[in-house]
């Protein structure tokens, strides 16, 4: 059987260029796909976790996870859509008054 | 009736305030006058039933104290003080003679106050009402800091009633010195009431002063009563303050509120008796007082300012008789001359009425044309003098012989000489207002009917009487008194017919000798006001500089330290407000970067 930590290392890359995305991105969906990165990674550990313990417990949350994490998108291109709307652009540096 | 005492003295208290509130909130009740005259009188009524109530009760069995208290101003270590009414021997026959006294010159002032517009007769009455309440708390008081809230409300309401005609601005301005100058002596009560909490905790008067302290506390409390009885060199302000409508200068500035600062040795006698050197200053300002106030009042034109001194001077007597420990003497001294000094105050009320001037050369045989008036203001005229028989003369004869006993030789010389220019300046006053040639402003008075004459009878009755229930007076007080003749007490009498004679053959002769031509110059001097000179060179030279200094200070060093810190502020806020981009993608970083430093910190620890 494989080791845990390639798993584990795959995860914390995944997970740095999902921040690295957040932190970079100008426009609101590719932070939004960014987060996605990240989301993906605590998913690859939960799975590779659950494997190393032999229980099914993490597939669980995985798949939990994997259901709320597409609520969230839903929210997040909503929130895109309004931001679009009042703004004609995604660009979240620009958006930084509250009053608009 | 059956009501009991306590029942009593608290109406003798809140209905003068029920009827002040009245007055002060219901303002067509003010504004309408009447009204509110009938009310502020009725409440004095029913003050003065309750307070003949409590003494009868109290001739009956001398000895009883009745004291009622509530639980006032809790701290953590139990209650600091208490609050309520305190009945004995002092405060009962007090409170007897401030209704008395109060009603006499509020149904007087029915007839004094007559011409005065409506509203202005509301808020005089509002006024006297409440200062018969400032004074039942004053006197009832069962500790030093109930006492000093009566003392300020009293105070208050001097200033307002010296301050009735505040369109004058003589008026206003003698109301606002008297404020000053009693303000200035507070300072000095104040401190000491402090004092003495702070080295016995508590603000009763019946504890033991550390010895240390017995003389600065008791001498600081003094300060107080220089200014409110009127002591040199805080006197000044007597004068000044017969601005104010007679009827006021009789209650407050004769009988009652100057007698307050008296009231409170005689009430507060345990401490005072604590410290000799307090009561040697007392003794000695006391003498030279009535001396001093006496000289001046020979050379005064103005019938109320005459009296006015003459007030100050008969204080002296009594804080010379306390400093020579006899309490007797001087609560005595105070009683009878209430009664006479309220009388002498309304028969010039009632002169000046019906001359419309104060100046003694505007009178003149108004003998023929007054004769209530001037038949009262003689007898009040021969009890202030000392004749036997009248009332000052029981009091003062106490008064010379306690001073005596002890052997103050100097105040007692005083205190002689005293006596004999007072008999000389009330005689002056007798013969310039009543006898020989009248003026033309005086072609035309006559009496202001019965309002003014049954107040001033009343007075006069006790004028009379008040000086033969001198033992009575003891008994309530707890002490034994016999009136016995004594070679002092001859003395002093016959310096004051001596007194009288010199005055009627300067002034109650046609035609006047020039021997007395020296007191032209005196009368300047006294005119021009030496001790109001002094006062205002301290004023300008001391006070005025340390409060540039003190003003300099807190503009500069005081509000530096709090703008330096605004200024701070505002700096710093401006500096951190660049954390705060809006920018979402920082704050994420912050979070990340918090989030490193934290793992971080927890591998490495």
């Amino acid at each position: 059987m494989m080791a845990t930590h390639p798993y584990l290392l795959l995860a914390a890359a995944l997970f740095s260029v999902g921040i690295y995305g957040v932190l970079s991105r100008r426009n609101a969906v590719g932070i939004l796909i960014s987060v996605e990165l990240m989301a993906n990674a605590v998913n690859i550990n939960l799975v590779a976790f659950s494997r190393a313990q032999g229980t099914a417990l993490g597939q669980v949350f995985m798949l939990f996870s994997i259901g709320i994490t597409v609520a969230e998108v839903v929210v997040g291109l909503a929130l895109v859509i309004l931001l679009y709307r009042s703004r004609q652009d995604v660009l979240v540096d620009e958006a930084n008054e509250l009053s608009g | 009736m059956g009501l009991s005492a306590l029942t009593w003295a608290l109406l003798a208290l809140l209905t003068p305030l029920g009827a002040a509130l009245v007055i002060a909130v219901v303002v067509p009740l003010r504004r309408r006058g009447t009204p509110a005259t009938w009310l502020s009188i009725a409440a004095v009524v029913v003050s003065f039933i309750a307070a003949i109530q409590l003494f009868s009760s109290q001739l009956a069995d001398p000895h009883q104290l009745m004291l009622s208290t509530l639980d006032w101003l809790p701290s953590a270590t139990g209650t600091m003080a208490r609050i309520g009414i305190r009945l004995d021997g002092i405060s009962i026959p007090m409170l007897l003679v401030l209704t008395t006294v109060a009603m006499c010159v509020q149904v007087f002032s029915l007839g004094y106050m007559a011409d005065e517009p409506a509203p202005a007769r509301g808020r005089y009455y509002g006024y006297h009402s409440l200062f018969v309440f400032g004074m039942g708390v004053l006197v009832l008081a069962p500790n030093m800091l109930e006492l000093f809230i009566g003392w300020e409300l009293v105070g208050l309401t001097s200033y307002l009633l010296i301050g009735f005609y505040y369109q004058k601005q003589s008026a206003a301005r003698a109301a606002i010195k008297a404020f000053w100058v009693t303000k200035f002596a507070d300072i000095g009560l104040v401190l000491g009431i402090i004092l003495l909490f702070a080295t016995t905790g508590q603000f009763g008067w019946n504890v033991a002063l550390p010895p240390a302290w017995a003389a600065p506390i008791t001498l600081l409390m003094f300060l107080g009563v220089m200014g409110k009885s009127a002591q040199f060199p805080l006197h000044i302000w007597l004068p000044n303050a017969m601005e104010g409508p007679t009827p006021v200068s009789a209650l407050l500035h004769a009988a009652t509120m100057v007698a307050a600062g008296v009231y409170m040795v005689v009430r507060a006698n345990p401490l005072f008796a604590q410290s000799p050197t307090t009561l040697t200053a007392m003794a000695w300002i006391g003498g030279f007082t009535a001396l001093f106030a006496a000289i001046v009042a020979v050379v005064q034109t103005d019938i109320k300012r005459v009296l006015a001194y003459s007030t100050c001077s008969q204080f002296g007597y009594m804080i010379c008789a306390l400093g020579a420990g006899s309490v007797m003497g001087g609560f005595f001294h105070l009683t009878t001359h209430a009664f006479f000094k309220a009388l002498l105050f309304l028969g010039a009320g009632s002169v000046i009425h019906a001359v419309h001037s104060n100046e003694l050369e505007h009178m003149g045989g108004l003998g023929g044309r007054m004769k209530l008036t001037s038949a009262v203001f003689i007898i009040a005229a021969l009890a202030l003098a000392g004749v036997p028989g009248f009332a000052g003369f029981f009091s003062k004869d106490l008064v010379l012989e306690a001073v005596q006993e002890k052997g103050l030789w100097l105040p007692f010389a005083a205190l002689m000489i005293a006596a004999f220019l007072t008999a000389f300046y009330i005689g002056r006053v007798v013969f310039l207002a009543f006898f020989g040639k009248s003026s033309k402003h005086a072609e035309h008075a006559h009496e202001g009917g019965m309002a003014m004459a049954l107040p001033m009878l009343l007075l006069a009755a006790g004028s009379v009487g008040a000086g033969w229930f001198g033992s009575s007076l003891a008994r309530v007080y707890g002490l034994e008194y016999e009136f016995h003749f004594t070679p002092t007490g001859m003395g002093a009498s016959a310096l004051g017919l001596l007194g009288i004679g010199l005055a009627w053959w300067q002034y109650g002769r046609a035609t006047r000798s020039e021997a007395f031509d020296f007191l032209a110059p005196i009368g300047e001097l006294a005119r021009s006001g030496a001790v109001d000179r002094f006062f205002e060179i301290g004023y300008r030279r001391g006070l005025l500089v340390l409060s540039s200094g003190i003003g300099w200070f807190d503009r500069y060093v005081v509000d530096g330290v709090i703008n330096f810190s605004g200024w701070l502020t505002i700096m710093a806020g401006r500096r951190l407000k660049r954390f705060q981009t809006g920018n979402v993608q920082d704050y994420v970083f912050a979070v990340i970067a918090g989030a490193v430093v934290l793992a971080a910190w927890g591998l490495f620890r």
